[in-house]
């Protein structure tokens, strides 16, 4: 337990000074980008975001799926702490991705493939906390919610294709592309520096929300030996 | 190898038979249909859009909400009369449950399709009549897959305490490939497009549709055990 | 039954409004028609700053929802932890 939180606040605090350095990265050191201007800066969060928020859906159906072979109640932790992250940070893509929108297309809303399927991973990650709250049974709650992780994330390939193929089909306004490997070395660089960032962050987090339910599962258990 | 198969058609044949005498389930939905076909009538201005054109749009949502309608209520009669714990203790295989339960939805489903199809058409006076077959294939592989995924979560949605309002919000968003390629695909062939042009869509289809009914019937044990 | 129908709707739509309230925000104050209708001159000032309001406020977005991910976390483990102790 202690080992675990040790890490948790390792990570944690690297991931917090990581943060502070990508802020100082990308608002004073990195060039702005030439055809859209400051407003690109919104990238170096934007991204990362949606990597963890994806991150974290894998992670999730993967603990899920072992949890619902080995039943290993650290395992169903594990998921749930993942899951939650998830919706967090793919939050923080659904509020700046409009927010670039706006400047950089003229609209908040595009129906522009990753950010619509984000969209729906935000609603598969909050699938996947209301059918474990609206469970009486704690262990049915979390099957449940496995199934959901589980599905949710075999069904993101397929929702992937499809929304590719929409916008194929019906004309776009042009969209800037900035990712691809004309991008400039500085913002290579604070791109990825933004996702190892990202990643700590997530991960001392998860182990802190990992570390909670345990503990929750320990006053449970007590309560309930307790009132017995 | 046989036994599976006869228990499986089992519990298909006592779900159509008791769907025949009720006429509980086919009967709403396809008052559903054609109500829904009025509505969507009046919601469109014909005057800026030819209806031919949304047409497909519209017979796949009426499918999907009328699916969400009917399939919501596949475990309703064993949940109530508890007659879900006897399907599960006796030694049918959990995953032969839930195909039969599959394939009667999608018998229900299916002939709901035929008539959204043949209602829309009348509605809407499409022609349908240059690609039928492809069309009636499309909408077989969507029903598929939409019965596929509906009856798991229907299985979820029914354990918990808000039952069928909690299922549109799982089952929507996984729906989208599904509406995607069948819109695109449906509203080609009934403008009279080759199929050709619509063969990746069609394929996509099929590809989910198959995933949806592996996916099912591998996790569908960890939904019902107790 | 509606209200229990909505409260784990609302608990996650919770995080959505906070950051769709901040961006709100950041629109009213980078909006020059809702700012104030002021001389052409000022008005392409504040049009080209529009762009840095939205930087800041999604900055501000990330700040907000990770420390309150993290905050809201510290919090439950300080009350589970309580509840241990006694």
């Amino acid at each position: 337990m202690t080992g675990i939180r040790r890490g948790a606040v390792a990570l944690t605090l690297l991931g917090l000074a990581g943060l502070v350095a990508l802020f100082w990265l990308s608002f004073f050191w990195v060039s702005t980008e030439v055809t859209q201007g400051v407003v690109q800066r919104i990238f170096y969060v934007h991204v990362p975001a949606a990597w963890t928020a994806f991150l974290a859906i894998g992670i999730s159906a993967l603990c899920s799926a072992v949890y619902l072979w080995l039943r290993d109640e650290r395992l169903d932790r594990a998921a749930l702490a993942a899951a939650e992250g998830g919706l967090v940070f793919a939050t923080i893509v659904l509020t700046t991705g409009p927010l670039w929108g706006k400047i950089a297309w003229g609209t908040y809303w595009t129906w522009e493939p990753r950010l619509t399927l984000t969209l729906l991973l935000w609603f598969i990650f909050a699938g996947y906390f209301m059918v474990r709250n609206a469970t009486e049974d704690p262990d049915k709650g979390k099957r449940f919610a496995a199934v959901v992780a589980i599905v949710g994330a075999l069904d993101i390939p397929f929702i992937h294709v499809s929304v590719l193929w929409f916008r194929s089909l019906h004309p776009q306004p042009v969209v800037a592309k900035v990712e691809g490997p004309t991008l400039p070395g500085d913002m290579l660089a604070t791109l990825f520096f933004g996702l190892g960032t990202f990643t700590l962050l997530f991960f001392g987090l998860f182990l802190f929300r990992y570390a909670v339910e345990g503990l929750r599962t320990r006053a449970e258990l007590r309560t309930r030996t307790s009132a017995a | 190898m046989s036994a599976y198969v006869g228990r499986l058609s089992a519990i298909v044949r006592k779900d159509l038979v008791l769907e025949l005498r009720s006429r509980e389930r086919v009967a709403s939905m396809a008052a559903f249909a054609v109500l829904a076909g009025v509505l969507f009538n009046y919601s469109i201005d014909t005057t800026r859009v030819r209806p031919q054109d949304v047409a497909a749009g519209l017979v796949w949502m009426t499918l999907v909400f009328d699916g969400l309608l009917g399939v919501g209520r596949t475990f309703h009669i064993e949940a109530q009369d508890g007659a879900m714990q006897g399907i599960l203790t006796s030694p049918t295989p959990k995953d032969a449950v839930y195909l039969a339960k599959v394939i009667a939805n999608f018998v229900l489903l299916y002939s709901v399709a035929l008539l959204v199809l043949g209602v829309f058409a009348l509605f809407f006076a499409l022609d349908v009549s240059t690609n039928l077959g492809w069309v009636l294939l499309v909408l077989a592989l969507g029903s598929l897959g939409f019965v596929a995924l509906a009856t798991l979560f229907a299985a979820i949605s029914t354990g918990t305490s808000m039952a069928e309002t909690l299922l549109p919000i799982l089952v929507f968003p996984l729906l989208v490939p599904m509406v995607v390629f069948g819109v695109g695909s449906t509203g080609r062939l009934i403008a009279g497009r080759p199929f050709s042009e619509v063969e990746g869509n069609v394929r996509m289809l099929g590809a989910f549709a198959v995933g949806a009914v592996a996916a099912g019937a591998v996790l569908f044990r960890y939904v019902v055990e107790e | 039954m509606i209200a229990m129908t909505l409260r784990p709707v609302l608990r996650f739509a919770r995080l959505p409004i906070l950051a769709g309230a901040l961006a709100l925000g950041a629109h009213m104050l980078a909006d020059p028609l809702v700012a104030q209708e002021a001389l052409p001159g000022s008005q392409m000032a504040r049009q080209s700053l529009r762009p840095y309001w939205h930087v800041f406020a999604a900055y501000a977005i990330v700040i907000v929802l990770i420390g309150g991910w993290a905050f809201s976390i510290a919090r439950r483990l300080r009350s589970l932890e309580e509840r241990l102790v006694d």
